[in-house]
């Protein structure tokens, strides 16, 4: 089964997503990511307005057996969270690309991202 | 085989389907404290509890009892458990009246419990090569805790703590290792495999230093493997300064045949419930004695016992004492079974124990069709299920009347399945349990999804229970309406 | 045949002979040959890959008995602890256990089973924590309660460690009454070392908590607050709900000890405001047991995902039949290792199953007479101490669970060695106190003690 990756956003090596958009960065985590961790069943999110730099753990994720932490890749202020996640986890597991998304972050896409391309060919 | 476990199920009177109904769904009663002499804003307005009759609890643990599988029923290979026969006498010792007594009574009252915590302390330092032990440690991860605080006293007492903040642990230690490090204040320096499955000197040299407190090791790993370089190591840590501390867990399979102390540990404990045959109890209670080297006694916690000028036997505080780790003296009655269990054995019983353990795994191996990549392995080993979810092929095998290995641990193998048969089965039961591995071999992926069909409940939907937390029958009532 | 000489078992209880085999290993000569055979082995010592230079090849000098022996020896060893009466208590204590607990715990399927690690299998076991878990629920008022901790002490310490998590900032100091006992302070201790937290004690006043003294001391540095009821010195503490409300003040979090016994009548802890109560349950479920324990541990829910220690919840089959799990593993060790909420993996619950069946033969109403009494029993025994010329009882003017401190005019060592030698025990806690702890156990030596005292202090 191949996970979904599309082509309109940026990835990071740890498996989380970037969608720019115009005012600020959403970031999820990847379908790849999703799989690998099986039924999301605990989500922690940062605190809107807290200020990260890029590369620190800022949010958790957890399945029955393992525990995720999740990278900003990008630095700056949180200007969004999204707590449809914190009381229905599995939205991660069924769109992780939409509705599962975790939070915004003003700050600019790192050069070092990814495209879709590259990110495929890294999690053949 | 042909297996079946118990199972008493009906719907309860809000149509759920249960195995036995919780005692909350059967009688409950609401009583109030009408007659108490004490003020009314001291006391709680009602208690709600449920109120069987006796015939109406020995049903329900009866019930319960059957519906859960034991060392008694059958194989139970759980690596790293060590989950053998517990001999009925040991029950009947720690039964004994005469050793009910309460925790503060005065050494002169006394000395009957303290010869025998002396004696086992003896018993424990003798098996271990160490000075002494202490029994306070109530399991094996208090234990691990214990030793560290030890350890850290002594580096405080070197006016070395602030700066010996390391410890030490290989990737495939037990997990309460780095807990327990991360209790006492320490950072965890993780030291990867090498190939072999073994401990690498060189990566352990390069990791070593000034910042090391102590690097914790079991010995045989996680892998049944012995670290051939145990001198070495110790070697490279002692000549940095720090201590090296065994995980008894893996001990039954090198009794009399190595001892910890003559390897170079400092440190070391013993799981008395796996080694020493006290009964896991669904999970407790256990005892985590440590035994320690004549360097460190002098840290070991509040009270240890000694023996006086007169042949009588009385609790004393160690010089730099760590001070305490459990409210009172640890798991007594546990401590009680681990002395009749040494002092049945003897010392041919003990060697015989690890013989019988390192040639049960080796046969039970030799005769399973599953890889086994790591060798020579002693009382355990880590087969892989290949193509298999580990974790699915378990449930494959409950279907064969047995308990399933440890899985998908130590993860330097591939879907594992460790191994333990311990010295309490027969070839007979070994053989039966070889089958089960091969019976659970040939089921396909969508039979091996639908086990366990022969169990009390079949498979359990893990997700919902984190999801949506139910922790008590409050919440399971809250959840009805 | 092998280097190692295996014999066949000595099977008999009375007469014996040296063992050279485990009697609970049940290899003959024969499977041994076999089984090494099979493997192309010549010998079991082949199979121990120890290097020489670490072997052992001495004796451990503990000479193999029979069954009997060993039961002889042990019952011998134990007859040497005196026959005491004991009035002891301060943090343990002596209540009947019925024989049904020792019954059916006692079956093999309970004493002999592991960690509910493949729950399909172990459905029974897990029933019987989620209902001690429920029960603990019940008496505390509160959300959670985890299947056990080791003891009341090491309960405290994880308490401490959890309120130092979740706080949004961060603090050192934890705030413990003068009176808990010596041992259960250092436990904190050296659990909150670790964390870099400080326990300090607050003093009370006539029994109970010292507010202003606590109101002073208290910061926004402190992490948490705890007290007892009832207190090491058996009084029911009256002021927790104001001890809540400074707790809560500063954001510190606010811990109660107590017991399940006290719970059972007292006013439950989270009408009183605790964030989380800590205990000995094994009160009820183990006879004294020279101070073995059953860590209590329950928490309001908000502090769910910061609990130690194992918790079953309820699921549901394939089929929809409930069923029973451990749940939210991942804070746990073998899951977190070094950022797990606890380093707890071997529990206590076997004991927590021999409370669970203890509360359920006493039922609501038995247990809550057996508060009842403890009430009773205690300001009855003061009286009749207070009675006594040369003592008085209680020295704290306040309501007291079971035990009480007494003044005596004669030197508290005198008096409790003197007590001793006329067969009953209880604590020296003071100069000129002591301290009597009565049950259901000793009530019946009561008049015994009380004539035991009245000539101690003539």
């Amino acid at each position: 089964m191949t996970n979904e990756t599309p082509d309109d956003l940026q990835y990071t090596d740890s498996h989380e997503w970037i969608d720019d958009r115009g005012d600020a960065r959403r970031i999820g985590i990847t379908d790849f990511a999703q799989d690998e961790l099986g039924d999301v069943v605990f989500v922690e999110l940062p605190e809107e307005g807290e200020s990260l730099e890029s590369g620190t753990a800022c949010a958790v994720v957890e399945s029955i057996k393992a525990v995720s932490d999740i990278y900003t890749p990008v630095s700056g202020t949180v200007t969004a969270t999204n707590d449809d996640v914190l009381d229905r986890p599995e939205l991660l597991n069924t769109d992780p690309y939409g509705e599962g998304w975790l939070f915004e972050i003003d700050g600019q896409v790192p050069d070092d991202a990814l495209d879709a391309d590259d990110y495929r060919e890294q999690t053949e | 085989m042909n297996y079946r476990q118990a199972t008493w199920e009906r719907e309860t009177d809000s149509g759920e389907s249960v195995n036995e109904p919780l005692l909350s769904e059967k009688r409950t009663e609401t009583v109030t404290h009408d007659d108490v002499d004490l003020p009314d804003e001291l006391v709680r307005e009602e208690l709600t509890l449920p109120e069987p009759a006796e015939p109406e609890v020995a049903s329900h643990y009866t019930r319960l009892s059957q519906m859960t599988y034991s060392v008694e029923h059958g194989p139970y290979p759980l690596g790293s458990c060590t989950m053998k026969y517990n001999p009925k006498f040991i029950e009947d010792v720690a039964a004994l009246d005469e050793g009910s007594i309460h925790p503060d009574r005065a050494d002169e009252d006394a000395q009957g419990t303290l010869a025998i915590l002396h004696g086992l302390q003896e018993y424990l330092a003798e098996i271990g090569g160490m000075e002494t032990a202490t029994l306070q440690p109530p399991a094996g991860a208090a234990g691990e805790f214990t030793g560290l605080l030890v350890a850290r006293a002594y580096h405080r007492s070197n006016d070395e703590d602030d700066e010996r903040r390391e410890v030490i642990v290989p990737a495939s230690a037990h997990g309460t290792n780095f807990a327990s490090a991360a209790m006492a204040g320490y950072d965890v320096v993780e030291l990867p495999s090498d190939e072999d499955g073994r401990v690498p000197v060189d990566a352990l040299e390069a990791a070593v230093g000034d910042s090391t407190a102590a690097l914790m090791l079991t010995n045989p790993n996680t892998l049944g493997l012995f670290e051939r370089d145990i001198s070495e190591i110790a070697d490279v840590v002692h000549d940095a300064g720090g201590l090296l501390y065994y995980d008894g867990a893996n001990l039954n399979a090198l009794l009399g045949r190595a001892r910890p102390g003559d390897m170079g540990f400092d440190i070391m404990h013993y799981n008395v419930h796996k080694t020493f045959a006290s009964p896991h109890g669904g999970g407790g209670p256990g005892a985590g004695p440590i035994g320690v080297v004549d360097e460190l006694t002098d840290f070991l916690p509040d009270p240890h016992v000694r023996e006086t000028d007169d042949g009588s036997f009385e609790f004393y505080e160690p010089a730099e004492s760590v001070g305490k780790v459990h409210g009172f003296h640890g798991n007594w009655l546990v401590l009680l079974k681990t002395y009749a269990y040494i002092s049945r054995l003897g010392d041919g019983g003990l060697k015989d124990t690890s013989a019988m353990a390192v040639l049960n795994a080796n046969y039970l191996a030799s005769q399973i069709d599953l890889d086994v990549p790591y060798g020579p392995f002693h009382h355990e080993f880590v087969a892989s299920a290949g193509d298999v979810d580990a974790a699915e092929f378990a449930k494959g095998m409950l279907d064969e009347g047995v308990h399933p290995p440890t899985t998908k641990w130590p993860e330097i193998v591939d879907e594992a399945l460790m191994t333990e048969p311990t010295e309490a089965l027969s070839k007979d039961q070994l053989d039966v349990l070889a089958e089960a591995f091969t019976a659970t071999g040939q089921k396909t992926p969508e039979e091996l999804s639908e086990a366990p069909t022969t169990t009390a409940a079949g498979r359990i939907d893990q997700t919902s229970a984190a999801r949506n937390p139910r922790l008590s029958w409050h919440d399971v009532e809250a959840d009805d309406e | 045949m092998t280097t190692m000489q295996r014999i066949q078992h000595d099977r008999t209880d009375g007469s014996h002979e040296p063992n050279e085999s485990s009697p609970f290993a049940p290899q003959t000569p024969q499977e041994v040959e076999a089984m090494l055979s099979a493997i192309d082995a010549d010998s079991v010592e082949e199979l121990f890959d120890v290097p020489e230079a670490v072997a052992f090849d001495g004796d451990f000098d503990v000479e193999a008995k029979s069954e009997y022996e060993v039961r002889s020896e042990i019952e011998d060893l134990l007859g040497r602890n005196a026959d005491r009466t004991e009035f002891l208590g301060r943090g343990h204590y002596d209540h009947y256990v019925p024989s049904v607990v020792d019954y059916l715990s006692l079956r093999s399927e309970f004493l002999t089973s592991y960690t509910q690690y493949q729950p399909e299998t172990s459905q029974g076991f897990l029933q019987a924590l989620f209902e001690f878990q429920s029960m603990i629920v019940e008496l505390t008022g509160l959300d959670v309660a985890n299947c056990s901790m080791y003891d009341a002490a090491t309960a405290l310490g994880e308490a401490a460690l959890l309120a130092a998590r979740v706080r949004d900032t961060s603090g050192s100091r934890v705030l413990v009454p003068e009176t808990i006992r010596s041992e259960r302070r250092s436990v904190l201790e050296n659990y909150a070392d670790g964390a870099e937290l400080t326990v300090e004690t607050y003093p009370l006043d006539a029994g109970n908590t010292d507010l202003d003294a606590l109101s002073d001391l208290i910061d926004e540095d402190v992490v948490m607050v705890y007290a007892q009821s009832p207190t090491a010195r058996g009084a029911i503490e009256e002021r927790l709900s104001d001890v809540a409300s400074l707790a809560d003040d500063h954001e510190a979090a606010f811990c109660l000890g107590s017991d399940p016994v006290a719970l059972a009548l007292l006013k439950e802890p989270a009408a009183v405001g605790a964030d989380i109560v800590i205990g000995d349950a094994s009160v009820l479920g183990l006879s004294a047991s020279h101070g073995m324990g059953l860590g209590l541990f329950a928490v309001k829910e908000g502090y769910l995902r910061q609990v130690p220690g194992r918790l079953v919840g309820t699921s549901e089959t394939a089929d929809g039949r409930r069923a029973y799990t451990l749940t939210l593993q991942t804070r746990e060790q073998h899951i977190r290792k070094e950022r797990a909420t606890s380093n707890i993996c071997t529990n206590q619950a076997w004991v927590a199953l021999r409370t669970a069946i203890h509360i359920a033969s006493l039922g609501a109403s038995g247990l809550a007479s057996l508060a009842e009494e403890c009430v009773t029993m205690a300001s009855e025994a003061a009286a009749r101490l207070e009675d006594v010329d040369g003592v008085a009882a209680p020295v704290d003017d306040r309501h007291h669970f079971r035990e009480f401190v007494a003044r005596t005019e004669v030197p508290a060592t005198e008096v409790v060695d003197e007590l001793a030698d006329r067969g009953f025990l209880v604590h020296e806690v003071g100069e000129f106190e002591i301290q009597v702890c009565v049950t259901e156990t000793n009530s019946a030596d009561l008049d015994d003690l009380v004539a035991a005292v009245r000539e101690v202090l003539v």
